[in-house]
């Protein structure tokens, strides 16, 4: 297991004294190769503070993660010998906002500057930087311009080449989807898919559209009030009774199917995932 | 970063609470110059047992202000020390030959290697730097076996210790003070009590209600800039910038990783207020209603009497002793 939680309950400490607790009783178990999460859950369910545990941002208040063997937890930082800057390079963590993360006076610079703090060489750094650009759906020129004349959505992929440049062994994304067009979206996530196909790397997900859970998770954890409520097949999550609860939605595709299961009186031999293989099973009936 | 109270509200019904901010404002500003007149230990311990009689009636929790008082520790040690070594007035009360002989010297360095390394596991650093301090002086005056390095004597006079008790204490109540004020006013209506009593000002054509409005939103930005800047940490922690290890050219480098969003996500910041303003049809200068209005009770004249008070006492007791 890269990382596993145990009994983690996290408190962000207030004012006034009285802690608001994130995370109450998480037990987790995350795979380091073949795993596709997506992390959902309305606002303010504790889906960022979970993630932050992943790569050592922050402990837990009680309980440990331990992450590719090494055991986090309160007081792990005081006790001064575990170095936990290497973990955050297995584990690359993209935040939710890219202006929390661009400072450099050119996107290439501001790539290379997570590889080279973990030691990479310049001249390999600015390689990988070439690379990622490309990957995130933007082309090399982009590698001189400032980062803040860039539109919100430029931004956001040049944050998360920054990440994919210090080669991370598990992807974690904070909404990586979040004010992209709906085709920026698809290129997007099909990168993740590809990361996850071809490398065999874990990724992880924070989303809020219940389709992209559908289309391309292979595992779902649900975060309802700071508690993990569902961890499993997003097949099976759809069909709960109650998701309703949690508020979340029904991705369109399973909503299509049940109204034409409806409607034409039958019951098709499977779920369908796209457009294309519901059209499959209907051409099948009709 | 969370120790940093300046600016926030603490909701509470007691007097303070009541009081109109305007009043509340007077009051500081009388208490504070009050306590600069004094110029005396007995008579500035006085006023500290006043100002603890606010927090205790006002129902403040001292443990809160205290929290508020840790981030000007440094200071106050620091003040605390000159004005110790530096005055050379009064009556001798100590004095000590300090010797550094070539067995104290290595001892020495023991020592602040020892703090240095164990200090993390101290619950109580601050007390423990105290003591670590205390203890080589302790050693360097008694034990002096070998040859001598070099020698310099210690001394303290009375006018360096009160002195710096003294200023220690007159710090510590105009930090609290403030304190007061901010924790138990609402920024509107503190806001609102400062834009009336700068109104006079528009005589020589200084607009008070467009400062009254640049303190109060500064005020307000404050724990929420500190909460950017600790995402920004995260943000930049995952990117590997380790804040607490690493050379110097690399530290140089991190601040700069942390500064510039900053500065883009402030500015874009004030840039979304003043946009949300206009929409609301802010136009500075010109005249404005208000919701709530401000009114004058017999308790702020109360405490303003009370002041006054203090203040025309604290003239006395500088002028008679």
């Amino acid at each position: 297991m890269a990382i596993k939680f145990e009994q983690v309950n996290f408190e962000y400490p207030s004012f006034d004294g009285t802690n608001f607790s994130a995370l109450k009783d998480i037990n987790l178990e995350i795979a380091e190769k073949g795993e596709f999460i997506t992390l959902i859950g309305e606002t303010g369910s504790g889906k960022s503070t979970l993630v932050q545990h992943m790569n050592a941002l922050i402990r837990p208040t009680t309980g440990s993660v331990t992450i590719y063997g090494i055991k986090i937890e309160k007081d792990t930082k005081k006790k001064g010998k575990v170095k936990l800057n290497p973990l955050r390079q297995r584990v690359g963590l993209v935040f939710q906002f890219p202006e929390y993360q661009l400072f450099e006076e050119t996107v290439l610079k501001d790539i290379i500057f997570g590889p080279k703090n973990f030691g990479v060489k310049e001249s390999v750094a600015i390689e990988r930087a070439k690379q990622v650009i490309k990957h995130v759906g933007l082309d090399e020129e982009y590698l001189k311009r400032s980062p803040f004349n860039l539109s919100g959505g430029e931004k956001k992929r040049v944050s998360i080449a920054g990440i994919l440049a210090m080669e991370p062994d598990i992807l974690v994304l904070d909404e990586p989807t979040s004010g992209l067009d709906p085709k920026g979206r698809d290129d997007l996530l099909k990168l993740f898919m590809g990361i996850h196909n071809d490398l065999n790397k874990t990724v992880i997900i924070i989303t809020h559209d219940m389709n992209t859970v559908y289309k391309y998770a292979s595992r779902v954890l649900v975060m309802n009030e700071g508690h993990l409520v569902y961890d499993g097949l997003p097949q099976e999550l759809f069909s709960k009774e109650n998701i309703k609860s949690w508020n979340l939605d029904i991705p369109d595709i399973i909503t299509i199917t049940r109204q034409l299961e409806d409607k034409l009186d039958v019951n098709f031999d499977s779920q369908p995932h796209t457009i294309q293989e519901l059209f499959e099973l209907v051409k099948e009936v009709i | 970063m969370k120790n940093i109270i300046i600016g926030q509200y603490l909701p509470g019904t007691s007097f303070l609470y009541k009081m109109d901010p305007r009043s509340k404002i007077i009051a500081l500003m009388i208490l504070m110059i009050s306590t600069f007149i004094l110029k005396d230990v007995t008579h500035i311990l006085i006023m500290l047992g006043v100002v603890l009689l606010i927090l205790k009636i006002g129902g403040i929790p001292i443990v809160r202000i205290a929290r508020g008082l840790k981030p000007i520790m440094i200071l106050l040690l620091f003040t605390f020390t000159f004005q110790i070594i530096f005055i050379k007035t009064g009556n001798l009360i100590f004095d000590t030959e300090l010797t550094l002989t070539v067995f104290t010297l290595p001892l020495m360095i023991f020592i602040i290697l020892f703090w240095y390394l164990t200090r993390r596991y101290i619950k109580f650093k601050f007390l423990y730097l105290l003591i670590t301090a205390f203890g080589i002086l302790t050693m360097l005056s008694l034990y002096t076996p070998g040859s001598v390095l070099s020698s310099s004597t210690l001394e303290v006079y009375g006018d360096g210790l009160s002195g710096a008790f003294f200023i220690m204490v007159r710090l510590i109540i105009i930090v609290t003070l403030s304190t007061i004020l901010t924790l138990t006013t609402k920024p509107t209506d503190l806001n609102l009590g400062l834009e009336k009593i700068l109104k006079p000002l528009s005589i020589i054509r200084i607009n008070a209600e467009e400062i009254a409005m640049i303190i109060s939103i500064a005020l307000r930005y404050i724990p929420t800039l500190l909460d950017e800047a600790n995402k920004i940490m995260l943000a930049q922690a995952s990117r590997g910038v380790d804040f607490t290890e690493g050379k110097f050219k690399d530290k140089v480098m991190q601040i700069i990783s942390l500064l510039v969003p900053m500065f883009i996500i402030s500015f874009k910041r004030s840039d979304d207020l003043a946009n949300a303003m206009e929409a609301r049809s802010f136009v500075p200068g010109k005249r404005r209603t208000r919701l709530h209005t401000l009114s004058w009770h017999n308790l702020d004249t109360t405490v303003i009497v009370f002041c006054i008070f203090i203040f025309i006492s604290a003239i006395t007791v500088r002028v008679m002793f």
